[in-house]
């Protein structure tokens, strides 16, 4: 092959696949996040579903609730599906005294029987972020009770 | 589903997406067949120009900062040790867990890659057996040779060794990130490298025998710096790889490098998720105990994906062997392994450019205050804050999901053009018809492809 061959050809072979990326890449409201963002309301912050019904109260049915017992998650570890910006609200509640983390955000509240440990922020980091049991740590146990997902909107 | 691996950190990486994926996977068959069609016909890499730059080159040797910074790695490590044993045992409190997983295991890789051979004059052991030769030359007015001989048969066996067990320990050991165990770890290893170079000799050793050392240099010839004759100097990208002599044992010890890597990415996967529980289970019913049983599930799956590389290449070897020139598997095996650093580099760079990213900002914080004590508390332990960045806490915004998704991938496609440039040129060198050259090469692409794909697979299923 000629040297004007081979880089026509490396031209070629680069334009196609940057017009493959470009055509690939999702939108920013096509079918595939829309999806995504249905998926998501399934699990967590119906909030952006339904934008105008009015503010529902703290641990409505909004908030994804988590109950341990003895620290451990009696739903085994679920994941708390969000989107950039979306407001989150999580209710952890404890048999026992215990202190939940959230990591990345860095908050921690603290849970005791009959006062559950109540989360709402925004989540402005994207990632997977582990919720951890405080005191599951200090024994040594597997402290890891739920996960946060928080994908690019 | 219990954590192992990376305990110093709660944030982990959103899975690619299956588009990114699809896409990604596109690009590397279309790469393979253009670089089939447009690659050289001469091998040029082997033969590369060489820049000597004799003015940096004294500077850079020069005693003072030979020791400035042999002294600076040395610090380091006494840091390391001292803090593991004293400092708080909360990981992510404490500087040895992120300073020797983070800053020196991934740091240092972006750091060879961009500025060359740079632990070679940090490197604490280099530095100490270096000053204890020089004193007792200095004792004994006379040369002290090295009782023994480097073997050949020994090769980068030590080095494949140390690598695999400090991997062991970071994702297999459930209590590898726990301050202590490090500064324990840390003082093992010095003892066996002082051994070694005690034996062989401090440069002859440190080059084969030191794991960190090996691993560092190889990456370090991705680099355009490199040394010829003592002399720094410039030298195109890869070229230093092409030029690159293996050993005994270094087919292994890429295999470890890239096994690794892959087991710790595919330990997010559902694939090990769901399969670990059974094997741990099965451990204990032999007697051992939950922790003990998983640990050691986890290590037969590091070995299992170490076992799976060292397969996999040795295979598209036997392929390459079998279009005919003569060579045996072992001559052959040996011929291509420097094209397996590139795609090293791609899955280190992709799986953990996050953390790096992130968890290195850590850095700051725990320098300030490296034993990780609180101001103050009852026990009278003092916390520190020697720059005054000991309540910075970690950006997250500095890059995000997407932006990172692209870097990942961007790493396993370059990582795969490096590789393929790399087996082609060096096919061009070993076989005596281009022809054959060619053929040889289908089966190297086929290696290349598969550990490409194995990393894109591995980006898409994290935390699934």
């Amino acid at each position: 092959m000629s040297k004007a061959g081979r880089w026509g050809l490396i031209a070629l072979a680069v334009v196609v696949v940057v017009a493959a990326f470009l055509i690939a890449r999702p939108g920013d409201d096509d079918g595939d996040s829309g999806n995504q963002a249905a998926s998501t309301a399934t699990q967590t912050s119906p909030t952006a579903t339904a934008p105008s019904a009015p503010k529902p109260p703290p641990d409505g049915p909004s908030a994804t609730a988590i109950e341990l017992k003895d620290h451990e998650p009696v739903d085994g570890v679920v994941d708390v599906d969000a989107r950039k910006g979306d407001p989150v609200r999580i209710v952890v509640r404890s048999d026992v005294a215990d202190e939940i983390h959230i990591h990345g955000y860095d908050i921690s509240r603290e849970a005791a029987p009959g006062k559950p440990a109540r989360f709402q922020f925004d989540a402005t980091i994207e990632g997977v972020f582990e919720i951890e049991s405080h005191e599951a740590e200090h024994a040594g146990k597997d402290a890891l009770i739920a996960r946060l997902v928080v994908e690019p909107s | 589903m219990i954590e192992i691996a990376h305990g110093i950190v709660g944030r982990s990486d959103l899975p690619i997406p299956e588009w990114l994926f699809g896409w990604a996977a596109a690009v590397v068959l279309v790469v393979s067949f253009v670089a089939l069609a447009v690659l050289w016909p001469e091998p040029k890499l082997s033969r590369a120009s060489f820049r000597p730059l004799p003015g940096l080159s004294r500077v850079l040797h020069s005693p003072p900062v030979d020791l400035l910074c042999g002294l600076a790695g040395v610090l380091l490590l006494v840091l390391t040790v001292y803090a593991g044993f004293e400092g708080s045992q909360t990981p992510t409190a404490n500087f040895a867990p992120t300073f020797v997983y983070v800053i020196f295991w991934l740091g240092l890789v972006g750091l060879s890659v961009l500025l060359g051979n740079v632990f070679k004059a940090f490197n604490p052991w280099r530095a100490l057996g270096r000053a204890v030769s020089w004193i007792a030359r200095t004792a004994a007015r006379a040369p002290m040779p090295a009782p023994l001989s480097y073997p050949e048969r020994l090769g980068h066996w030590p080095a494949a060794a140390g690598i695999f067990l400090f991997a062991a320990l970071e994702l297999a050991s459930s209590d590898g990130d726990t301050p202590q165990t490090l500064a324990i770890a840390a003082l093992v290893y010095s003892v066996i490298q002082f051994v070694g170079m005690a034996l062989y000799g401090v440069e002859e050793w440190t080059e084969r025998g030191d794991g960190f050392s090996v691993y560092f240099a190889l990456f370090a010839r991705i680099s355009p710096w490199g040394t010829r004759d003592g002399v720094i100097g410039l030298r195109p990208p890869l070229a230093g790889l092409a030029d690159f002599r293996p050993l005994a044992g270094t087919v292994p010890l890429l295999a470890v490098m890239i096994g690794s890597v892959t087991f710790d990415g595919a330990a997010e996967a559902p694939i090990w998720t769901g399969m670990a529980p059974d094997i741990s289970d099965f451990f204990q019913t032999l007697g051992l105990s939950p922790e003990k049983a998983l640990e050691l599930t986890f290590l037969v799956g590091l070995i299992a994906a170490i076992a799976i590389v060292y397969g996999f290449y040795t295979l598209g070897v036997r392929g390459a062997q079998s279009v005919g020139g003569g060579f045996t598997t072992r001559e052959l095996s040996r011929a291509f392994v420097a094209s397996l650093v590139p795609i090293a580099f791609a899955y280190v760079a992709a799986h953990y450019f996050t953390l790096l990213l992130y968890q290195g900002q850590a850095i700051l914080t725990l320098s300030s205050n490296p034993f990780g004590f609180l101001a103050s508390n009852p026990l009278g332990e003092v916390g520190t804050d020697i720059f005054g960045t000991a309540d910075r806490s970690i950006d997250y915004g500095v890059i995000g999901a997407t932006s990172a998704w692209y870097w990942m991938v961007g790493f396993v496609v370059v990582g795969h053009v490096a590789a393929l440039t790399l087996a082609h040129d060096k096919a061009l060198t070993i076989y005596s018809d281009v022809k054959l050259a060619v053929r040889s090469q289908y089966w190297m692409l086929a290696v290349m492809v598969g550990f490409t794909s194995l990393a894109l697979w591995l980006l898409s299923q994290a935390n699934q």
